[in-house]
């Protein structure tokens, strides 16, 4: 079962800083596949999607990039920058909270190991 | 593993300009991907323009360039840009319009004092000089989807920034 697009739609930005945080340094596909690999792809991150936000990261200065020159082709590598490393802790913060509070909203009972 | 040569990588960077990427660093990045897509997946002797054109139709849903408007709307609402809904800009043309001539006739009233008659020749150049850009306007506003309008009805249009007007076709289910 893969999940729904709006699902997700809110929770982009918040993947992707924390993928950053966690690893040095990542190209988009290198995102994409990571993302599909930890869901047992669950969440499949579409360029669609992937891309503008990556775009819309760098404009906001939370992200630094840098290129790596592949024959003809240029891939960029993003990694948090400073204020993109403190986003990043509060998208994540923000994100377990709203999580917590959709559990007690919906009334979700948690599983029993 | 496919190896891609250069007249196919100029081909490909083409084509991301010409379906509207028109930021450099989002051609370079969707430029790699696909070429990554195309090395891991296409066989030696596989059909690289089929390949391609069927891996660039996944990236969308209805043309290339919703990218680079989804780009351009998410940077527009962190740098406090103007995002308008379609009626809002319809109305705020309509407000540009018409206003210096409502202005005008007010200011010439005002200045009249009591007992004015607004003279043939302001209302009527009002009428004629306003008239044939509000049915412009007008027809704009009221020409269906169907037609392929310049803004359609689920556009959303941006105000500033380096292209001062850019209408954004959104895609709201998209992820």
């Amino acid at each position: 079962m893969t999940y729904s697009p709006e699902l997700l739609k809110g929770t982009l930005k918040t993947i992707v800083l924390k993928l950053l945080a966690d690893n040095k340094k990542m190209y988009g596909y290198e995102i994409t596949q990571r993302v599909k690999e930890m869901t047992r792809e669950k969440i499949q991150i579409t360029e669609g999607a992937l891309y503008p936000t990556l775009h819309a990261l760098e404009a906001d200065g939370l992200v630094t990039t840098e290129v790596e020159y592949i024959g003809k082709r240029i891939r960029k590598y993003y990694s948090l920058s400073p204020t993109g490393k403190a986003a990043a802790r509060e998208k994540l913060k923000e994100l377990t909270n709203f999580m917590d509070t959709m559990i007690a909203l919906l009334e979700i009972k948690p599983k029993m190991a | 593993m496919y190896q891609l040569n250069d007249q196919q990588i100029d081909l490909i960077l083409t084509d991301l300009r010409l379906r509207g990427i028109e930021t450099e660093s989002m051609r370079m990045n969707l430029l790699d991907h696909i070429c990554i897509l195309i090395e891991n997946q296409l066989e030696e002797d596989g059909d690289f323009e089929k390949f391609y054109s069927t891996t660039i139709r996944q990236f969308y849903k209805e043309e290339l360039r919703e990218l680079e408007d989804e780009a351009r709307l998410l940077v527009a609402l962190n740098k406090g840009r103007l995002l308008l809904s379609r009626n809002q800009f319809f109305l705020l043309l309509f407000t540009v319009l018409i206003g210096p001539f409502i202005a005008y006739d007010l200011a010439w009233m005002v200045q009249a004092g009591p007992g004015w008659v607004l003279p043939t020749e302001i209302w009527s150049s009002t009428i004629v000089f306003a008239l044939y850009p509000l049915l412009v306007l007008l027809v704009l506003y009221l020409t269906p989807d169907r037609f392929d309008p310049l803004i359609p009805r689920n556009a959303k249009v941006l105000l500033g920034g380096r292209s001062v007007i850019k209408v954004l076709v959104l895609d709201i289910a998209r992820q």
